[in-house]
């Protein structure tokens, strides 16, 4: 046995032999490493002879002044702490370049040898010996042994020009094996750029961290989300969901390495992040209209634990797992977990049985593609994905069906004019031309298709949502509108051609994540580590009233009105959701349905004394706080809304409150010019009133005095009214309805009747007086008011009001 | 947006945040609609005139970007616009933005005074 390498050391002190540690041990047995650098890492003692020349030099430098600095600064001890020539990197590059599409054309060893030439011998030693290794600990499974030789020969590139970084690193990703299933497309170019004795140690490092404990000093257990060795952006190396092909259905899988399968499931856990994991085969139940809930997001420990989950099967522990879930071995756990988490097609698929096969068998029903068979290893399946027809669906179910209908009316217009452009439909030809202008573009296809697929994929995720209403709000009732445009047309025709499609949406049933910190144990008391869940505390900000005297008058004027903006942001939010819940209605169940009612009920009640200003103890609250509220264009418009929830009596006391005020919300309103938006709610409400109500109404507005006194000789408040569009219009409105009433019965209570009548007289007289100049012109006129005003007045008079306030049509 | 990323290699129009137009080959894309254009042209547009500026290879942040379309390559020659040298459209850019800048100084002139007016008027409404 070769010396143990004093620079390759523990992991983290775990009390059983850890996988990550057993690797470590392997590796240093077998190969005599020394560069292999994992976190926490605490340099143990100098350096000793080493096998590999080239390295000592370099580490014994470093070696010597560890003990002395901070061990765990990777930067400067670890990979980070390579001399980067950059010329030196620049032109290994671009001696790559020139070798790799030479490389890609050739079979799998030629390949493996180019590349190890590239890089030197030690690498060649490297990269069989680690295949090995990797080989005999890992696979048992003699299927995926057969699966690791059949590996695919990558596909030539139309153009040699196109050689990208992506095609340098699948050659790469050849060599290593299944050792380097993990590893990401920016760790290759880094192995290129890198001087000749490190690239070994980035790379193992690499390999084995992502078995290990990531790079960076948190772990994934304690609570932040998982740490990846690569920024999230890069996509995979591998070719992610072959199988989930109702979005990304791929007809060309060359690019996916057979060797993936045997990492089941921890490839296809480590190589997508746990959303993804969750979400991708929630995306292929996209097609069904309340798929199980497999929820898109997850804290991070859940995501955790699925993976951990997942990938617990009986006697399958990778290594993998392990670096991820470290505290939640424990198969009960998973099993907790599985039922909860990954229902639907999921729980499928990652079952305790053995089946990666299950892995890939996930058939839509509702989706085109056929679905895969059960193959006896993945080669066999891989190229039933390559039989499948080229032509492919998008998956447009989670779309709105009208949104659905229009884009395949638009792809269809676009196929017909591609037919009619290459003359009887021939689509071979097309491709062909197609192809033409490829071959001569030698930058086309710089990306590959299962970078566009996973691009797209993301994008989809993105789409998901566990309440399309709440997210996409505007789309959806943009949407229904169309619908009902489209529906109202068709019932003036023969009838429904299209069904009415009620909308399904594919909505995620939402789960609740209780975030539980976590616990350490044999620690006294709890710890809070803090963490994007579970966010500490940073500043703490008390709210100190003011209650000093000597505050200047604009200051509490700034504070009252700051107040009432208060008020009705709140309000609005409890409009916001009174409105939404006949929706809610709709989507409840039956119980749910009285729990709806009353919170309805409860939240209009709150509305209504938010707006009135309600205090205790007073009989009747002042007008000042509606008024405040209504000298605001919001909350104008939020009355205006509000109006039609409220009861009569309600809403009766609003409006008596803003006949009351309305030269001051007149005066107000002279900016803005909102007030014509509470026509529309007041006319309603007006046409539900008794005549009582109207009767008091009127004088409010003309303000006309009680008594029968003396009229003033001016009426300012009446002047205002009239003055202004929306108070005329109102005025209007309350004499038509005082019309309406008397004509409708006569044989009323002759106290009302006399009121009213007296009302009247005064009013005609005000009216009368009223210079027609300063009139205003209402939004409406009411069609009664010359029948109203002939009771009261002579037909000279009449004439008069009528030209005055053009109640004839003709004058107009 | 699936099709999106089959309309590789054809023309693409790009319109940035800063309202400078691109067309181009796109070449290659992100989750994050960072773009990589290819044969890029900086199509400047005033009126019914409009000029290209030949720009080669752009990388394009995905924050930036607006919105992105295919280009109909049959359709591209059927427009009413009018195309001029760069010199000419580039000057009559510069007018046009003289003119905006302008306007928006009355613009933000007009909004000050008006907020003077409803200050005092709320102090006084205060008092009364």
């Amino acid at each position: 046995m070769l010396p143990l390498n004093p620079i390759v050391v523990i992991l983290h002190k775990e009390p059983q032999e850890t996988k990550a540690r057993r690797y470590q041990r392997i590796l240093e047995e077998h190969l005599g490493l020394q560069s292999l650098v994992f976190e926490d890492i605490s340099y143990e003692s100098s350096l000793e002879d080493c096998p590999l020349d080239e390295d000592e030099d370099a580490f014994q430098g470093l070696g010597e002044e560890d003990e002395e600095i901070d061990q765990f600064n990777d930067d400067t001890f670890g990979s980070g702490a390579v001399d980067d020539d950059w010329q030196e990197a620049h032109e290994r590059l671009a001696e790559l370049e020139e070798k790799l599409p030479a490389a890609v054309n050739e079979q799998t060893g030629n390949g493996e040898r180019d590349e190890m030439d590239l890089l030197g011998d030690h690498e060649e030693n490297l990269a069989e010996r680690l295949s090995k290794m990797v080989i005999e600990n890992e696979l048992e499974d003699p299927a995926i042994m057969t699966a690791v030789q059949t590996r695919p020969v990558l596909q030539p590139q139309p153009g040699s020009l196109n050689s990208s970084i992506w095609d340098g690193s699948e050659v790469l990703r050849r060599i290593r094996g299944p050792l380097l299933a993990q590893e990401m497309p920016a760790v290759s170019v880094l192995e290129y750029a890198l001087p000749q004795r490190t690239p070994q140690a980035p790379e193992d490092d690499r390999d084995l961290s992502e078995r290990a404990l990531p790079r960076r000093s948190t772990s994934p257990v304690i609570g932040s989300p998982p740490v990846r060795a690569v920024p999230i952006g890069t996509p995979p190396k591998q070719m992610a969901v072959p199988s989930f092909n109702q979005q990304i259905l791929c007809p060309k899988p060359v690019h996916v390495r057979p060797p993936m399968p045997p990492r089941y499931p921890a490839p296809y856990g480590e190589r997508m992040s746990p959303n993804q994991l969750c979400s991708v085969p929630n995306s292929s139940l996209l097609g069904h209209p309340f798929p199980p809930s497999v929820p898109p997001v997850l804290s991070p420990l859940q995501r955790a634990q699925l993976l951990g989950g997942a990938q617990l099967q009986p006697g399958r522990m990778s290594p993998s797992q392990f670096a991820r879930v470290p505290g939640f071995v424990g198969s009960p756990l998973a099993a907790a977990m599985n039922p909860k988490l990954l229902q639907g097609r999921v729980g499928q698929m990652l079952p305790p049985a053995p089946g990666f096969r299950a892995f890939f068998s996930a058939p839509p029903p509702a989706t085109p593609p056929p679905p895969q068979q059960h193959p006896p290893g993945p080669g066999p399946h891989l190229q039933n994905l390559r039989s499948q027809a080229p032509m492919f669906r998008p998956d447009t179910t989670h779309l709105h069906p009208q949104h659905r209908r229009l884009l395949h009316q638009r792809q269809q217009q676009n196929r017909n004019q591609h037919r009619n452009l290459n003359g009887a439909g021939d689509r071979g030809s097309h491709r062909s031309s197609h192809h033409d202008h490829l071959r001569k573009d030698p930058y086309a296809n710089l990306m590959l298709q299962r970078e566009k697929d996973w691009v797209s994929k993301i994008q989809m995720m993105q789409l998901q949502s566990t309440d399309p209403y709440l997210d996409d709000f505007y789309y959806q009732n943009y949407f229904e509108k169309l619908e009902k445009l489209s529906a109202a047309e068709e019932v003036q025709g023969d009838g429904p051609k299209k069904e009415r499609t009620k909308l399904i949406t594919p909505q995620v049933a939402k789960l609740e994540h209780t975030y539980k910190p976590v616990q350490f144990e044999g620690s006294l008391g709890k710890l809070t580590v803090s963490s994007v869940n579970n966010p500490r505390k940073m500043i703490d900000a008390v709210v100190t009233s003011r209650s000093e005297d000597d505050e200047t008058k604009e200051k509490q004027v700034r504070d009252k009105r700051r107040k009432t903006l208060v008020i009705i942001e709140k309000t609005y939010s409890l409009l916001l959701d009174v409105e939404d819940y006949e929706r809610r209605y709709l989507l409840s169940l039956e119980e749910e349905r009285p729990a709806l009612m009353e919170e309805r009920k409860h939240k209009i009640c709150s509305m209504y004394d938010n707006l009135r200003g309600k205090l205790p103890g007073q009989e009747r609250p002042s007008d000042d706080h509606f008024v405040q509220i209504m000298c605001i264009r919001k909350g104008k418009r939020m009355v205006a809304r509000i109006l039609p929830f409220l009861s009569t009596e309600q809403a009766a006391d609003i409006l008596m409150t803003t006949a009351r005020s309305l030269p001051f919300l007149i005066k107000k309103d002279a900016q803005d010019e909102v007030l014509p938006c509470l026509l529309s709610p007041f006319s309603l409400l007006v046409y539900h009133l008794p005549s009582v109500t109207v009767t008091s109404l009127l004088q409010q507005l003309m303000n006309l005095p009680q008594s029968a006194a003396a009229p003033a000789p001016s009426n300012p408040h009446l002047t205002a009214v009239l003055q202004n569009k929306f108070g005329l219009s109102l005025l209007l409105v309350v004499l038509s309805r005082g019309e309406d009433l008397q004509s409708s019965d006569p044989a009323a209570e002759s106290t009302q009747n006399n009121q009213w009548t007296e009302v009247m007289f005064t009013a005609t007289q005000e009216l009368l007086r009223i210079p027609q100049a300063a009139l205003a012109k209402p939004l409406s006129i009411p069609t009664n008011l010359v029948s109203l005003f002939s009771r009261y007045v002579d037909r000279q008079k009449l004439n008069l009001l009528e030209t005055k306030l053009q109640l004839v049509q003709g004058i107009r | 947006r699936r099709d999106s990323s089959r309309n590789e290699n054809k023309k693409h129009l790009v319109l940035l945040r800063d309202g400078r137009t691109l067309i181009g080959f796109l070449r290659s894309i992100d989750q994050f609609a960072n773009l990589v254009l290819h044969q890029t042209v900086e199509r400047i547009h005033v009126g019914k005139k409009y000029g290209d500026i030949p720009r080669g290879i752009f990388v394009v942040r995905g924050e930036n970007v607006v919105l992105l379309g295919e280009i109909d390559l049959e359709k591209e020659s059927d427009t009413p616009l009018q195309q001029v040298s760069i010199e000419e459209i580039l000057e009559e850019q510069r007018v046009e933005q003289q003119t905006r800048l302008e306007a928006e100084k009355l613009k933000v002139q007009a909004l000050k005074d008006r907020e003077k007016e409803v200050q005092t008027e709320e102090v006084r409404g205060s008092q009364s």
